[in-house]
């Protein structure tokens, strides 16, 4: 709903390293989740994808935590986050529009590349904006990583069969009534 | 546990992330609900906002009725009650009154809530117990197969149910609210997690009934849904304390419009009240002067 | 036929009047009296459907013996006026032995009255009343009435004092000064009993009625939640809890129908803190879906029915025991739960009490059937005892993951309320594993199934099941339920003075029914199943549960007048006596 003002800028290494970790956090929950819901849904192939991704977060999150060592990091309420978009650039947007039951592991790729690069994107912006100088070489550094994560999936994407959209497949099956 | 939590770095900043610490609010069920559904968005804003709050999950219940949304007390690692059709409100009313110390939150459907619950909802606002009531609404009964809800359009076609549609006028949630007199009406979207995470938070500290109307789009039946990213704004109303202002405003709404409506500080409803400390007599003694009532 | 002049036999007496007459209040008096002379007493009431100003008659029976039941005949009849006299012609019978004082200010008696050839005496009620200062009819009747049952002045006296407290000392000594004077009206010629000598002490006794007792013995056994919607009769019940509940720092909370309360006390005992509601037939209908929950979820419920006439609205004013069928049967679904039924008013309280113990040990729902005669009848008699422990709900198992409807051997599993750390879980109306995971795997559900009807199979319900009177060896015995056991137990009296060995067994748990237990009480004699509905319900369930010897029958006749000790020994008479003859 509203976005915070795009003056809101990142002024501290502590703050980047909390925005950091919660941005992995949210992106592990997500990946957690929807390995989950693949699972329940007996997309095996994808759900073992958004597994794996969702370790990755988790790495990725310890690595920041390893970081911040003994800093104190700010407290900062959900909502109070200085995210460019609405949602956690990298996690936790839950509508998921692309997402469906029957995805295949490109679709999941995508759209998983797609949340990789706004955190690249988040991550570059901070580079730019952030008030601080240690901040703006760490987000740099950061931002390089996600280059990583983001040439890793294209990689992964194009051993799955590329980015084409595949044609849509009729579920010969009405929908079911659980309770 | 995931592997991150047994990095002492991470246990030094847990305090810190709210992401980390939802885990701890969610159980190892899997949600049931289509992939894309909104109702994710409502489960990662409640796990979010409580652990915000830090409140303790064996001090906190959520109660709901029957219905997609309605299962997610079982998704939860806080108490919960997943009850009967419609009936989450008076069983979040008698945890509430008899455990006025918890934190309770009713939750479930616009079809659980507006249609076979719509008696409790009028007097659940009336009552202003100290509940948060989140009604996780798509405008479609997702469980029972797309039939109309009480907050479909009337022209709305696709269930075989009212091919015609259903003819008739939507039911107006936040309107209702305001008229059956509860104290915080809020409506979010489950697109927007973080911001509702800011009126679920609100709703729970708020002293009172809250009621947090989540459009939470229905992916299977209500596909056009998808839309609400783009159509949902902020409210022009903002938070206001004054009943006839908010009345207008809420009229006018287009009922896409997001963010804290509606908040006042009434007297709490009075539940629970304690035995009267002035007397220093034991229970067992007062039930003996209540039995001598009897005895001749 | 001669009045009663047996000093031991239970008196009636009956006042009847136009609302606003004091009718009521002159019955609430004379049992006040009663207890004052050491006697007991049992005082029923009648009235229309109107808010103020209808009909009304107060119908008491009282002796030196507790009185359980409505006599079969009104030995003395107190008509302050004749308004709608013939609404209560059944309920008060009259006959050649009755004495009815009439006010000939009010006008000539009913033919009906006229034609039960009793014996009539013109009392001016209200002309004395006219020449006290604030005197009242009724008061005049009280002291007429008094007199001539054979109640002491001082008694009276010390009744109308009790009763009219808090109407100030004015109303109080125009009251006495108005007994006094129909006390001075009555001929000793027509004493129906000479004055009963003051007893040395007065026994300490329960002056209360069957609403009271229920909830008494909700709060003996710890209920401290009651959600409830109004509905006649049972709200008097509701109105005597929510002060008292409150001194024990416990709720009453009003709620906006019978859903939302049944769903209330549910949340309530998920929460730990023991709830009951009270209503009638039309709420129990509305209750059913969330008993079922509590079936389910094996949450401890009370549900009290003072039933009163059905189906529909039916009357609700009176009473009828026809809601048997809904208690047991209601359910959808394998929904086995507990029913009992309170056999007396003072009985409410144990029965009551006993129920929220069993519906804690058990982790169920309990209905409690009670009526409108227990429930609107207030008594002079014995009180219940207190017996009952607290209530306590299983203690958590401390090893491995928390399994909340885990299948255990009495088939009880551990139950933790909310604040308890490391014990969450989600109650469910949905079919579930031990975990609580909702589940329709066949396992599951025929796992649960077995586990919820076991629990209650399997306890050990102890003698309460039933109270028994009569040989072992009975020639014939009267199975009843509920407001009936004090018609049947005087009638299988009557029947073993009269040389017929009778036994009675009253049920007081009706499910899960004791069926070997009946059986065995039972022996070799035959039945007859005494009821007050139309439809043979308690009957019917026996047989179904091949619980009732062959050629068992039934006496069910539906409200709203009493089942009377008369016809009871009648019926059992000519089933022990086919070609004829009475005891």
């Amino acid at each position: 709903m509203s976005p915070p003002a795009s003056d809101s800028v990142i002024e501290s290494v502590a703050e980047l390293l909390a925005h950091a970790l919660e941005l992995e956090y949210a992106s592990q929950a997500h990946y957690e989740q929807l390995a989950d819901s693949m699972d329940v849904h007996h997309n095996a192939e994808v759900a073992a994808l958004f597994r794996r991704l969702a370790m990755l977060s988790g790495e990725h999150a310890a690595a920041v935590a390893e970081h911040a060592g003994d800093l104190t990091l700010p407290r900062i309420p959900p909502w109070a986050f200085n995210w460019e978009c609405p949602d956690a650039p990298e996690g936790a947007d839950c509508l998921d529009p692309d997402v469906s039951y029957r995805m295949t592991t490109a679709e999941a790729i995508a759209v998983a590349l797609h949340n990789e690069r706004r955190g690249h994107a988040y991550y570059v912006h901070v580079a730019a904006t952030a008030t601080d100088a240690e901040a703006r070489t760490l987000a740099a550094a950061m931002a390089t990583e996600e280059v990583e994560h983001v040439a890793l999936l294209e990689a992964m994407l194009t051993d799955a069969g590329g980015d084409q959209q595949r044609p849509a497949q009729d579920d010969l099956d009405p929908p079911h009534m659980p309770a | 546990m995931t592997a991150g939590d047994a990095d002492s770095a991470v246990q030094r900043h847990k305090a810190s992330i709210p992401s980390l610490k939802a885990k701890d609010y969610k159980s190892d069920v899997k949600p049931v609900w289509c992939p894309g559904c909104g109702h994710f968005g409502v489960l990662a804003a409640l796990t979010k906002t409580l652990a915000h709050l830090a409140l303790p999950p064996e001090r906190v219940a959520v109660v709901s009725g029957i219905g997609c949304s309605s299962r997610l007390p079982a998704y939860l690692a806080v108490h919960g009650f997943h009850g009967v059709h419609g009936r989450a409100l008076p069983l979040a009313t008698g945890l509430k009154a008899a455990r006025p110390e918890l934190t309770v939150i009713a939750a479930g459907g616009d079809g659980d809530g507006f249609s076979i619950g719509g008696n409790h909802f009028l007097h659940a606002c009336r009552r202003n117990q100290d509940l948060t009531y989140i009604v996780m609404d798509n405008e479609v009964y997702g469980m029972t197969k797309g039939q109309a809800s009480p907050t479909t359009q009337p022209d709305w076609c696709r269930s075989k149910l009212t091919p015609h549609g259903t003819g008739i006028r939507r039911f107006q949630p936040a309107a209702i609210a305001l008229a059956a007199g509860a104290s915080f009406i809020a409506r979010g979207f489950a697109g927007d997690p973080n911001g509702l995470t800011r009126l679920l938070a609100a709703a729970i500290e708020h002293p009172g009934f809250a009621f947090v109307q989540v459009l939470s789009p229905c992916r299977t039946f209500r596909p056009e849904q998808q839309a609400w990213k783009q159509q949902v704004h902020a409210s022009e109303l903002g938070p206001t304390h004054d009943t006839a202002q908010a009345a207008e405003l809420i009229q006018r709404d287009d009922g896409l419009s997001l963010g804290l409506l509606y908040e006042q500080r009434i007297p709490l409803y009075a539940a629970g009240v304690a035995a009267d400390a002035a007397d220093d007599l034991t229970a067992a003694e007062r039930l003996a002067a209540i039995e001598a009532e009897h005895c001749r | 036929m001669p009045g009663p002049r047996d000093a031991s036999a239970p008196l009636t007496v009956a006042v009847t009047g136009a609302g606003g007459s004091g009718a009521v209040t002159a019955g609430l008096i004379l049992l006040e009296a009663v207890a004052a002379a050491g006697l007991y007493g049992l005082l029923r009431r009648s009235a229309g459907p109107q808010i103020r100003g209808g009909e009304s008659a107060a119908l008491l029976r009282f002796g030196p013996e507790p009185v359980h039941c409505a006599g079969d005949r009104c030995d003395l009849l107190a008509a302050l006026d004749w308004a709608n006299h013939e609404r209560f012609a059944d309920e008060i019978p009259l006959d050649a032995g009755s004495l009815v004082l009439a006010d000939p200010a009010t006008g000539p008696p009913p033919a009906a009255v006229v034609e039960s050839d009793t014996r009539l005496r013109e009392m001016g009620f209200s002309s004395s009343a006219a020449e006290r200062d604030g005197g009242r009819a009724n008061m005049v009747a009280v002291g007429a009435a008094g007199a001539l049952a054979g109640l002491p002045l001082a008694a009276l006296l010390d009744a109308a004092g009790r009763t009219l407290a808090d109407k100030g000392q004015a109303v109080v000594d125009a009251a006495r000064a108005c007994i006094r004077s129909g006390h001075a009206l009555a001929k000793p010629e027509d004493r129906l009993r000479e004055p009963v000598p003051p007893p040395p002490a007065v026994p300490q006794r329960w002056h209360i009625n069957g609403n009271e007792a229920a909830g008494l013995g909700a709060l003996r056994a710890g209920v401290r939640f009651v959600a409830a919607y109004p509905i006649t009769p049972a709200s008097e019940m509701l109105e005597w809890l929510a002060p008292r509940l409150e001194r024990l720092g416990g709720t009453l909370l009003q709620a906006e129908d019978e859903l939302a309360s049944v769903n209330m006390l549910i949340g309530s005992a998920f929460g730990g803190v023991p709830a009951l509601t009270a209503t009638s037939g039309p709420g129990l209908s509305l209750m059913l879906e969330g008993i079922g929950l509590a079936v389910a979820s094996e949450t401890p419920i009370v549900v009290v029915d003072v039933m009163r006439g059905g189906p529909s609205t039916g009357i609700p004013t009176k009473s009828e025991q026809s809601d048997l069928n809904a208690a047991l049967y209601g359910l959808h679904g394998d929904a086995p739960h507990l029913v009992l039924a309170a056999l007396g008013i003072a009985d409410c309280a144990h029965t009551v009490a006993w129920a929220v113990q069993l519906a804690w040990q058990l982790q169920t729902a309990a209905i409690v059937l009670s009526d409108q005669s227990l429930g609107q009848s207030r008594m002079v008699g014995e009180p219940a005892p207190a017996t009952v422990p607290p209530v306590h709900h299983a203690a958590p198992g401390d090893d491995g993951p928390f399994r909340r409807y885990s299948v255990t051997e009495d088939g009880v599993s551990p139950m933790s309320v909310p604040g308890e750390t490391g014990l969450a879980y989600t109650a469910d109306g949905l079919e579930h594993d031990p975990a609580g995971a909702p589940s329709s795997r066949a396992a599951d559900h025929a796992a649960q199934l077995d586990k919820r009807r076991h629990k209650l199979l399997a306890h050990d319900y102890g003698p309460d099941w039933a109270e028994i009177t009569g040989a072992a060896d009975a020639e014939l015995c009267l199975v009843t339920v509920g407001a009936c056991r004090g018609a049947v137990v005087e009638a299988a009296e009557r029947l073993s003075e009269a040389g017929r060995a009778v036994r009675t067994v009253a049920l007081r748990l009706l499910a899960p029914l004791k069926r070997q237990a009946l059986l065995d009480a039972v022996g070799g004699a035959r039945v007859l199943v005494v009821e007050q509905n139309h439809g043979a319900q308690l009957f019917h369930y026996l047989l179904a549960e091949q619980a009732l010897p062959e050629a068992a029958r039934a006496l069910a006749r539906p409200g709203p007048l009493p089942l009377r000790p008369g016809e009871i020994a009648a019926a059992a008479a000519a089933l022990m006596d086919p070609d004829g003859g009475s005891p």
